[in-house]
């Protein structure tokens, strides 16, 4: 089979910590699984550390002088014969002087869309405007990343969408083969950022005292990722009306060695996601159930695909609703066989339909027909 | 672009461009001809005349639709619509789809009806697939049909089947070029073109008809269903096949997932009609489902879980399609 020279432009510029996303992850991927070639376009405003951890792709940095798009669309205009694959992220009205560019030069090549997208973003798109709706038809093949979404999709674009989720890149946790379950611990993780709005720290905070009385072990609630001031607050709060739970709280604050927070993933029994909105299924979902954590989420749109329609984590569909949420922490808690189990379940699952090597695969053969396709039109 | 109105002349000008709307008619032997045609007498009435009324209904255009993309496609419908509504004294229907109902060029063309007859009726149908299921086929006198709000052929020969032998079905447009399905069709039209807008006039006849039947929803409606069902009954075999370990090709998988894109494309172009709405995710499901298990056998993994997923993907999507079109 044909291998492809792939390029990935964002329609931003990069950010170290997005080199190990899935923006860049799957691209990555795929020029490992199919690629003769990987470019990432990006106009350069930090150092790119996590570079090394891509071995064979090529950081292509886009003059300063030019807004990171104008140079970015006039990279294409030079080098679109070289580019058999582009890579997109997200449906953003950025990439539609770009794609028109690539599919006037390149009219055999192959544009795939990631869009990283929720029901709240879909739902704001202009889909009436002509230049965006020619820039969703330049692109060739379109994935998101939850089935819900995928079906509203449907009905609303009447186009087939690929659903490709965010996954794992196993190379990058070389330990994961040998976590075993005897050595987690009674711990609740939850990494974000902690006191963003969309990440509803509270309700898993609240969530937790609710649940406290009815745990017949104790079991630690740890908290890791950067704190907002206001969060700050409420969690100190919290410390003075709970002060018997105070103990089990922890905020660690962000982690940024890929390690140590790994220690914590491996530790954890549960990762719970209280979050208010996704685009899909956050990346530390699948670095948690990596690692055999139980998941415990809201109703956030990709909520079925990550527990396989709650076969292999729990779902509380309300956002705010904090006993529901407490109810099931409290359920999984207090249930060892089924965590043991799913341990097991859970990392089964995830290396079955999250795996990036599969996930490149599938998207090979999409990208190997619709190339056919072309050449034949 | 502007509409000049002068006392005999009616025309639309862009620049140094102009294109003739209407003239004022001269009738030499009038007082033979009145009989004949009913609405001569008003023609030369001393007050409120046709021409008159064209004159002021054009003036009211400008007012109602000068910033519409569409005015100067207003201009040319008019130009055609006139002939037809004055070649008898019978009422006419006239039926529009693409302008909401309470727009301007409405008031401006049922003004003018009903000064030639009362009964005279123009009727704006709602944008939506269902908009033509009330109309009775050969039932209006023309149809006039916004491209750019549906640009769909089998929905334009449905209303095309509503017009009656000999009345008018206009097709206007902004946008140029047209889908490439409407070349055949378009091929055969009289075409009216100033600036960006066009207007495609038909007369209908027995051809016309004879090609808005083959090309309807109603027909194609059933011949993509045949296509489905044909293309279901190819995967249940491959499907099958692949199920029951029997050997098969190396292509045989990218076939499936080929046959599953085209079922995929035809169910999304039938999606209006369809019962279930979900058919197309389903195909899709099924497609991934296919995928997955040959990338399993491909990268020699575990099966059993993909098998599953397949199997029980398979008997939703034919169990589906069953429902749908049997």
């Amino acid at each position: 089979m044909k291998k492809y020279n792939m390029c990935m432009i964002p329609a931003r510029p990069l950010e170290n910590v997005q080199l190990l996303k899935d923006r860049v992850i799957f691209p990555y991927v795929c020029y490992r699984t199919f690629g003769e070639s990987l470019r990432l376009v990006t106009k350069c405003t930090e150092d790119y550390p996590y570079l090394s951890y891509l071995e064979g792709a090529q950081l292509i940095s886009l003059p300063e002088e030019q807004s990171h798009m104008e140079a970015a669309v006039r990279y294409v205009s030079e080098h679109a014969g070289t580019i058999d694959l582009l890579f997109l992220f997200g449906a953003r009205g950025e990439y539609m002087e770009l794609a028109r560019t690539y599919r006037t030069l390149r009219p055999d090549g192959i544009i795939y869309l990631k869009l990283d997208a929720n029901i709240d973003w879909i739902n704001a798109l202009p889909l009436s405007h002509k230049p965006f709706s020619d820039f969703l038809q330049n692109c060739d093949i379109i994935s998101c990343e939850a089935r819900q979404i995928q079906s509203l999709l449907y009905k609303k674009w009447r186009r087939p969408i690929e659903y490709i989720p965010n996954g794992v890149y196993y190379p990058l946790y070389p330990e994961a083969a040998d976590v075993c379950y005897e050595e987690k611990e009674n711990i609740i993780l939850t990494v974000g950022r902690l006191g963003d709005i969309q990440k509803n720290s509270l309700l898993l905070l609240y969530a937790y005292a609710l649940a406290f009385p009815q745990l017949k072990e104790p079991w630690d609630l740890v908290m890791v990722g950067s704190v907002t001031p206001e969060f700050q607050a409420d969690y100190e709060d919290f410390c003075k009306r709970f002060p018997p739970l105070a103990p089990h709280v922890r905020l660690t604050g962000n982690i940024t060695d890929k390690y140590t927070l790994r220690q914590y993933y491996r530790k954890a029994k549960i990762f719970a996601l209280p979050s208010r909105g996704e685009g899909g299924s956050p990346n530390v979902f699948s670095e948690a159930a990596v690692y055999g954590c139980t998941v415990i989420t809201t109703g956030v749109d990709a909520a079925p695909d990550m527990t396989d329609n709650g076969r292999v984590g729990r779902i509380s569909p309300d956002i705010e609703d904090f006993d529901g949420f407490a109810k099931e922490l409290a359920a999984v808690c207090c249930d060892p066989d089924y965590l043991s189990r799913n341990f097991y379940e859970m990392r089964t699952y995830i290396k079955e339909y999250f795996d990036y090597e599969q996930l490149a695969f599938r998207l090979r053969m999409l990208v190997e027909l619709q190339s056919l396709k072309r050449r034949q039109s | 672009m502007n509409i000049t109105i002068t006392d005999t002349f009616i025309a639309l000008y862009d620049d140094n461009e102009s294109f003739p709307l209407l003239e004022k008619p001269v009738f030499p032997h009038f007082h033979q001809n009145v009989t004949k045609r009913p609405y001569i007498s008003s023609y030369y009435a001393a007050t409120e005349t046709i021409w008159a009324h064209c004159q002021a209904g054009m003036e009211l255009l400008a007012d109602y639709c000068h910033d519409d993309p569409h005015y100067g496609c207003y201009a040319l419908l008019f130009r055609r619509l006139y002939p037809l509504l004055l070649s008898s004294s019978h009422a006419k229907n006239v039926v529009s789809y693409g302008p909401p109902a309470d727009y301007g060029v409405y008031k401006v063309f049922q003004n003018f009806m009903s000064f030639l007859q009362e009964d005279n009726a123009l009727t704006a149908l709602p944008q939506s697939a269902y908009a033509f299921t009330t109309l009775k086929d050969g039932s209006c006198h023309a149809f006039l049909y916004c491209l750019d709000a549906f640009p769909s052929l089998p929905a334009v020969c449905d209303a095309i089947g509503k017009v009656r032998p000999g009345g008018l079905a206009l097709l206007y447009t902004i946008k140029d070029p047209l889908p490439a399905e409407f070349n055949e069709l378009c091929a055969q039209a009289e075409t009216d073109r100033f600036g960006p807008c066009t207007v495609y006039a038909f007369t209908i006849n027995e051809t016309l008809s004879a090609f808005a039947y083959e090309n309807g929803s109603e027909h194609v409606i059933l011949s993509r269903a045949e296509e489905v069902l044909k293309r279901s009954g190819d995967l249940q075999n491959l499907v099958h096949a692949m199920l029951t370990d029997m050997s098969l090709p190396a292509d045989a998988y990218l076939i499936a997932v080929t046959i599953l894109q085209q079922t995929e494309e035809i169910l999304l172009s039938l999606y209006d009609y369809l019962e279930d709405d979900e058919l197309p995710v389903l195909a899709n499901a099924l497609k991934e489902c296919i995928l997955n298990y040959y990338g399993g056998i491909s990268r020699q993994c575990e099966l059993t879980s993909y098998k599953e997923k397949l199997t029980q993907s398979s008997e939703t999507f034919f169990t589906a399609i069953e429902r749908e079109f049997q």
